[in-house]
């Protein structure tokens, strides 16, 4: 039987390699975009579907195993076997799949009995394949006093650091509602395995195990924080509608305007040197009030941050100024006198953004098993001579059973049917 | 037996960095830091802007000192080179002509105007991979529009989605996107120079960054595209679990606690001593829950309250409930999990002393990343690079530096 997808990409940066991805939330997002590079892509899931197809929100809002849009975006175009290495066929057929991979994404908790005892701990891993790339994404990593601790997006955000910089005084730290510890250890995932699968062609073949912590992830989107504390034992936190400089609160940067909001750096720390520019701005506005007298100006230029009652001052004018005008509009006139502005969008506006039409971004994926089509995300880099490409919808469960075990493996229909009888796929 | 060490992952690749502020360094020190030779090319003439940016040793503004600056330039060389100078652009051009690929995060159009494009570096070297990482890329109505990552997280959704829902998009209070886009963009490098390794072609890259970290919203986008919705800022709540927040405890510091299965639930109900709210009918199973997440909010905010942040993580930690404490940077320097990890690895710098810097969120187990030295002071290896790499002799190295295109 054809299949529709994956779309074939031979022209992929990393085409020739192949990925086993037997990851939850922490790897997948890895694993796929190693398979838009031009990897082939593995996915294992368990008889009934992988525990993440369970992930909201749905198509439709109806729960289902194949309508789950977090499962669409974190697993398009892969193939998907089904595998059960809580038996022992599973566990061979297992590592004969990893036998076959360049590189093994996985996300075992450290240490896991139930992982060893289904052969899919990394050191069974690298035993099946001593020249693969083993990848594992863990809460903390493999090792150290906290390896064990179960952790989930937002734990990772707050024992990384990453919220103690933001929320606000009246209601504490907030997270990003979209999970940002998963998607920035996938993203950091795949540099290792990128790495280390380089340094393999370059070392003869030598496969080797890629460590990865989620929450040294979050810990590295910290901004200057770290060596804020190291240099001066300030400790940097939100709230995160201003700029905390070396420990210094700097002025809001959030503004509402007539449509929403706005991003103005401004004035201020390194924002100085095009105040003046800005103040004349909202001078022509009749807006700029004090701040266009010459003090003003000369205080405004400079790169030192601003005393609380000079942001109070900067602050009202801004607010009068965004208040009764547009954002594109706002943020126009602002790059236009040379300071980065920028809109604050939600998705919708994301999708209908100028610029992003104007480099063709967004892809139409056809869900030719349901005749419809979607937008999704397009190239997030553009290689002139092998380029990333959208491989197509993600797959079904077990999709690829035969595609894999029969093409792949060269299983024979009789030991296909023995692994099912097995309950091995 | 000491066994000979292995060569670092990168080794025996060299690498122009002419990349400045966030993304663009911290992309090439993912090479640095693991084995590349990387030369980050600097002028006097016009400082990079972290080097004016704090925060700076002792408070005193200098470039030498600045600590935001040193985190993105470990493990590198680095050189000065006036670009504006007439013989600048030469002296990089025989920079590039022995390295295997540039960095560079310019505004669009300014690297042509100096001759140093990829057409022209690819003249001096074929084979040349080069990465451009402008925040919206080389075409397109925005691409010579300037900014930060504070901005461009606005403009990527990250505002609209952080904060409470009757609140202002208060956004992630960094410049997120400056530690988000670096990864999408050492991704694309990495790639293309591991199809440079196999097959000896060269390529250019155009990153947009903003294109890059929409890759961590996809099924936001999606509720959008495929639902017709627009997901919206949850504070601390999610879709899929209750009770999933961060609440204040006695000592002031907040607790994060997330069930999302009937197992955590029942731990979370264990820890907090089965108070008989949590024996309700509505609060049995996940789906009539998550319709009472205020009720259960209130509750935990109580319970949290009469207790330490270590007091409440611990009973959590017990029952196996995910669980943890918001840790300031002043616990990141003492967190027990980081110290075993090594994570912060402490560097000496000339002028800035023993300082600590990021590592990579992971680690190989036989080529292992290395932070090999603090961030260069301006034209530290001028020497080193101009001599021993390109060859220059004493005299025309004088003549330079008279000439001031080493400034």
């Amino acid at each position: 039987m054809s299949v529709s997808v994956p779309l074939p990409h031979p022209r992929g940066p990393l085409s020739g390699y192949r990925v086993l991805d037997l990851a939850d939330e922490k790897g997948q997002l890895c694993a796929r975009l190693l398979g838009e590079l031009g990897a082939d892509v593995i996915k294992v899931e368990p008889r009934e579907g992988h525990a993440t197809r369970a992930n909201g929100p749905f198509y439709r809002d109806e729960a289902g195993r194949e309508s789950s849009l977090w499962w669409w975006a974190m697993n398009a175009g892969k193939r998907s076997v089904t595998c059960e290495p809580r038996v022992a066929a599973g566990r061979e057929l297992l590592h004969r799949l990893a036998a076959a991979a360049d590189a093994v994404i996985e996300t075992s908790a450290p240490g896991s009995e139930e992982a060893k005892a289904q052969g899919a701990d990394p050191r069974a891993l690298m035993r099946a394949n001593p020249g693969a790339v083993v990848v594992s994404v863990t809460n903390f990593g493999q090792s150290g006093p906290l390896r064990a601790l179960p952790a989930t997006d937002i734990v990772a955000s707050a024992m990384g650091g990453h919220m103690h910089l933001n929320g606000s005084d009246e209601c504490g730290p907030v997270r990003t509602t979209v999970p940002q510890a998963y998607a920035q250890v996938n993203a950091q995932a795949a540099v290792g395995t990128v790495i280390a699968l380089y340094a393999r062609g370059a070392n003869g073949g030598l496969g080797q195990h890629v460590d990865v912590s989620m929450q040294e992830a979050m810990t590295n989107a910290m901004d200057n924080a770290q060596q804020t504390w190291d240099l001066l034992g300030v400790n940097n936190r939100g709230p995160g509608s201003g700029r905390m400089i070396a420990g210094r609160q700097g002025p809001r940067y959030i503004y509402e305007t007539a449509d929403g909001w706005v991003a103005a750096l401004s004035f201020g720390g390194l924002m100085g040197p095009s105040a003046n520019a800005m103040i004349d701005w909202l001078d022509e506005a009749g807006e700029a009030g004090p701040l266009a007298a010459p003090h003003w100006r000369a205080r405004l230029e400079t790169v030192q941050p601003l005393e609380a009652d000079e942001q109070a001052l900067l602050v009202g004018a801004m607010e009068r100024f965004c208040r009764p005008r547009r954002k594109d509009e706002l943020v126009a006139g602002a790059q236009a006198r040379g300071a980065g502005w920028a809109p604050v969008y939600g998705p919708r506006e994301i999708v209908e953004c100028g610029q992003l039409a104007a480099r063709d971004y967004w892809v139409r994926v056809p869900h030719d098993d349901i005749g419809e089509s979607f937008v999704y995300p397009g190239a997030p880099f553009i290689l002139s001579r092998t380029p990333w490409k959208q491989r197509g919808r993600a797959p079904h469960v077990g999709e690829h059973n035969d595609d894999v075990y029969g093409g792949l493996l060269g299983l024979a229909d009789d030991e296909r049917a023995r692994l099912r009888r097995a309950m091995a796929v | 037996m000491a066994r000979a060490k292995r060569p670092a992952p990168l080794a025996g690749l060299r690498v122009t960095d002419l990349s400045w502020v966030g993304v663009g360094p911290t992309v090439a020190k993912y090479l640095a830091d693991h084995g590349a030779e990387v030369i980050r090319v600097e002028s006097a003439t016009r400082l990079e802007t972290l080097r004016r940016a704090g925060p700076f040793l002792d408070n005193e503004p200098h470039p030498e000192n600045s600590g935001y600056y040193a985190n993105f330039n470990s493990s590198k060389l680095g050189v000065t080179i006036n670009l504006k100078h007439p013989r600048g652009p030469a002296l990089v051009k025989r920079l590039v002509a022995v390295s295997d690929a540039v960095a560079e995060s310019f505004t669009p159009g300014t690297l042509a105007k100096l001759g140093l494009d990829y057409e022209a570096l690819r003249a001096v070297r074929p084979d040349l991979v080069m990465i451009s990482m402008p925040l919206f890329g080389q075409t397109g109505p925005w691409s010579d529009y300037m900014g930060y990552g504070h901005v461009l997280q606005a403009a990527a959704g990250f505002n609209h989605l952080t904060g409470w829902p009757d609140g202002e998009p208060i956004g992630t209070g960094i410049a997120y996107t400056d530690f988000l886009a670096p990864h999408f963009g050492a991704l694309a490098l990495l790639a293309a120079l591991d199809h440079r390794r196999r097959t000896g072609e060269g390529q250019y890259i155009d990153f947009s960054q903003y294109e890059g970290v929409l890759h961590a919203l996809g099924p936001a986008l999606l509720e959008w595209t495929a639902n017709g919705r627009e997901l919206e800022r949850l504070g601390n709540r999610d879709p899929e679990a209750a009770p999933h927040g961060a609440w204040r405890c006695a000592d002031g510091r907040s607790v994060v606690i997330a069930c999302f299965t009937e197992e955590h639930w029942e731990g979370f109900r264990a820890a907090i001593g089965r108070p008989d709210w949590t024996d309700l009918e509505r609060m049995r199973r996940k789906p009539s829950r998550l319709r009472e997440q205020k009720e259960i909010d209130r509750h935990t905010a109580l319970w949290c309250g009469e207790r330490t942040a270590a007091q409440a993580f611990g009973a959590m930690r017990e029952r196996g409930v995910p669980s943890g404490i918001v840790r300031s940077p002043e616990e990141m320097h003492r967190d027990p999990q980081l110290r075993h990890r090594g994570h912060y690895r402490v560097l000496e710098h000339p002028t800035m002393g023993a300082r600590t810097y990021d590592s990579p969120a992971f680690r190989l187990s036989k080529t292992p990343g290395e932070l090999t030295k603090a961030a260069p002071l301006l034209g530290e290896d001028n020497e080193r690079v101009f001599k021993g790499v390109l060859g220059i002799g004493d005299e025309e190295y004088a003549d330079l530096l008279a000439e001031g295109v080493l400034e």
